[in-house]
C-alpha cells in the first residue's frame, strides 16, 4: 500500500538527560499520505518531528527524508515545517521574512497564491511584532509552504489558533493533501486527526502504540472508563467483556472498555459492591496508556 | 547572503532604542563633556580636552554599537527565529556570519556621527588623514567587541542579554576611563582600567590621533580579540544556534 517512502525512521531513540523520549521507534510514511501523530503531551511527538528534521542528533537510529539525510533534504527545499518552538524575527515585516525564505527556493510558490493559501494576503506589510497568535501561525505556515515542498511536517500547528482559525487551517491542509503533498502533523486532538488524516499513528511513551486508519483508531479510543474502589484482588478484571486495559492508583481501579454496558453487567454480577463507581468517556491517555503491548496484540489492532 | 545582510540591517534600523544609545547618546555626550570640561580653557588646552573627549566618545559609541548589534543574537534565539531558519534552506552558517558582519557594519554610523560632531560642533582640528586613520583604526578595533557581543549573545537568554547590553557597555565605558579620564582615577581603579579592553581601545584612538605608534594597544586588543572569539566559538559549539534552551 505504501508508495515511495518520503519519511523513513528506523530504530529512532531520543534521550534528554536520563529521560527516554523516543524508544527505538520505526515509522514509514509514503508519498501522498496524510498522517497524524496522535499522542498526549510528552508522548514523544515533538521529538520525532524534530529528529526527522535533523534538529538534533538522536541517541540511536536513522532518519531518511525524501531519501536523504534530514539536513540535506531541508537545504534542498524538499520539506516545509512548522515547529512548536519556531518563531519570527522581531522588527521585521511579514513580506520581508517571506521574501527572504522564498528566495532560497529554486522554485518558490508564487507569492500571491502562497499568501492567499496561508491566509496572510492582508498581512504582508504588517510588522511581525504586531501579529496575533493565530496570524503568527499562518505566517509560519506560509514560510513552511514557501518552496511548495512535497513534504510538510507540522508540530501541533493549530495550538495558537481559535476555532475558526483551526477550521480554515485544516481546510487548507486537506487542499494541499489533495494536490499530492504529503502532510504529517503532530496533534493531541483526536478530532483533528480524525478530520484530516487518512492514517493515524498513536504515540505514547516514545513508541508507536497503534497505527491505522482514522476510523480504526477512533473506534478504539471512543471507549469508556469504568472506575471504582477495589481494595481486594484484581484477578479476572482484565477478562471482563469489553475491557481493553486496566489502570489506576492504589485501590482505585480504572477499566478501559469498548462496551461499558457489558463490562458493568459482568461487574455487577460478579461483585457485591462497587464503591465510588463512575463511568466516563475515555481520554486519549486513558484509552491508550492502559493498554499493554500484549493485550493490544491480542486485540489485533497493532500492525 | 546580501539579502540576509540587508534584512538584518533593516531590522536593527527600525530599533529606535539602538539608534539612540549607539549614535545619538555618544554624540550628545561628546558635546556635553566638552562644554563642561573644556568650557573655560585657553584655546590650546581646549583642543587637547576636546580631542580626548572625542576619542573617548568614539570608543564609547563603537563599543555600544558592536555589543548592541551582536547580543541581539540572543533575542533571535529566544524568539525561535534561528530555529525556524534551521528548517528553511537558509544556511545557518550564513546567519551567523551575517550577524558578525552586521555588528561590524553598525559601528561605522556611530563613529562617523561622533567624529562629525567633534569636528563641526566642538571644533576639534585634525588633518584629514588623521581623521580617516582615527575612524578606520577604531572601526577595525571594534571587532574585539563584536566578538565579545557574539559570545555573550550566544551564552545568554533574551532577558539576561537585554540587561547585558546596557550593563556591559556602561561598565566597560566607566571603568575603562571613557567618561572620566583614567588620570583622575584613584590608583587601584586606574590599575583595573588598564586591564580592560575598553581602556586600550581608547588608547588606540589617542595614539592614532596624536600620530604616536600604537603597538601596545594593538597587541592587547589582539589578545582580547582572540580570547573573545575563542569564547564565542566554544559557546556556539555547546549551544547550537537553533537550540531553544540548554
Amino acid at each position: 500500500m505504501l508508495s515511495t517512502p518520503v519519511l523513513e525512521i528506523d530504530g529512532l531513540t531520543v534521550r534528554y538527560g536520563g529521560t527516554l523520549a523516543v524508544d527505538a521507534l520505526d515509522l514509514r510514511i509514503g508519498a501522498g499520505e496524510t498522517v497524524a501523530l496522535l499522542g498526549s503531551n510528552g508522548a514523544g511527538k515533538s521529538s520525532i518531528v524534530n529528529a526527522a528534521l535533523g534538529l538534533f542528533r538522536p541517541a540511536a537510529g536513522q532518519v531518511r527524508l525524501l531519501g536523504r539525510a534530514p539536513a540535506e533534504a531541508v537545504q534542498a527545499g524538499g520539506v516545509g515545517a512548522m515547529l512548536q518552538h519556531g518563531g519570527l524575527p522581531s522588527e521585521a515585516r511579514v513580506g520581508e521574512v517571506l521574501a527572504l525564505v522564498r528566495r532560497r527556493h529554486a522554485d518558490p510558490w508564487p507569492l500571491d497564491d502562497l499568501a492567499a493559501t496561508a491566509g496572510i494576503a492582508g498581512l504582508l506589510d504588517r510588522g511581525v511584532d504586531a501579529l496575533s497568535g493565530g496570524q503568527r501561525q499562518r505566517v509560519l505556515l506560509a514560510l513552511a509552504l514557501a518552496g511548495a515542498p512535497p513534504l510538510l511536517l507540522l508540530d501541533e500547528p493549530t495550538s495558537a489558533m481559535d476555532v475558526a482559525g483551526r477550521q480554515a487551517f485544516w481546510t487548507t491542509m486537506r487542499g494541499l493533501a489533495d494536490r499530492g503533498h504529503t502532510v504529517v502533523f503532530a496533534t493531541h486532538h483526536l478530532d483533528e486527526a480524525d478530520a484530516v488524516a487518512d492514517r493515524v499513528v498513536v504515540v505514547a511513551g516514545g513508541r508507536v502504540l497503534a497505527d491505522g486508519t482514522a476510523a480504526e483508531i477512533k473506534s478504539r479510543i471512543a471507549g469508556r472508563t469504568v472506575r471504582f474502589r477495589c481494595p481486594g484482588t484484581r484477578d479476572g478484571l482484565a477478562a471482563l467483556p469489553g475491557v481493553t486495559g486496566i489502570g489506576g492508583d492504589g485501590d482505585l481501579v480504572e477499566l478501559a472498555t469498548t462496551d461499558a454496558e457489558a463490562t458493568l453487567r459482568a461487574l455487577l454480577g460478579a461483585r457485591t459492591g462497587l464503591p465510588d463507581l463512575e463511568v466516563r468517556g475515555a481520554s486519549l491517555e486513558q484509552a491508550f496508556l492502559h493498554l499493554t503491548t500484549d493485550q493490544t496484540t491480542a486485540n489485533g489492532a497493532l500492525r | 547572503m546580501t539579502d540576509l545582510l540587508l534584512f538584518q540591517l533593516r531590522r536593527v534600523g527600525r530599533n529606535r532604542q539602538y539608534l539612540f544609545f549607539t549614535v545619538l547618546l555618544p554624540a550628545l555626550f561628546t558635546v556635553f563633556f566638552t562644554k563642561v570640561i573644556g568650557g573655560q580653557l585657553a584655546p590650546g588646552d581646549y583642543q587637547e580636552v576636546a580631542g580626548s573627549v572625542l576619542v573617548s566618545m568614539l570608543a564609547y559609541g563603537a563599543i555600544g554599537a558592536a555589543l548592541g548589534a551582536t547580543i541581539r543574537i540572543a533575542f533571535d534565539r529566544s524568539s525561535g527565529w534561528l530555529r525556524q531558519l534551521r528548517v528553511t534552506p537558509v544556511p545557518s552558517g550564513s546567519v551567523f556570519a551575517v550577524d558578525v558582519a552586521v555588528g561590524a557594519l553598525l559601528v561605522l554610523p556611530s563613529l562617523v556621527v561622533v567624529a562629525l560632531v567633534g569636528r563641526f560642533v566642538n571644533g576639534v582640528e585634525l588633518g584629514l588623514g588623521t581623521w580617516l586613520a582615527l575612524v578606520g583604526s577604531l572601526w577595525a578595533g571594534s571587532v574585539v567587541f563584536v566578538a565579545l557581543g557574539v559570545a555573550v549573545g550566544l551564552a545568554l537568554d533574551a532577558q539576561a542579554a537585554g540587561a547585558a547590553i546596557g550593563i556591559l557597555g556602561t561598565v566597560l565605558a566607566a571603568l575603562g576611563g571613557l567618561w572620566f579620564p583614567v588620570e583622575q582615577f584613584p590608583d587601584g581603579m586606574a590599575a583595573v582600567a588598564r586591564t580592560l579592553p575598553s581602556y586600550w581601545f581608547a588608547e588606540l584612538g589617542r595614539d592614532v590621533a596624536e600620530g604616536a605608534p600604537a603597538g601596545a594597544p594593538v597587541a592587547v586588543l589582539g589578545g582580547y580579540g582572540v580570547l573573545f572569539a575563542a569564547a564565542a566559538l566554544a559557546v556556539a559549539r555547546r549551544r547550537p544556534l537553533h537550540a531553544v534552551a540548554g
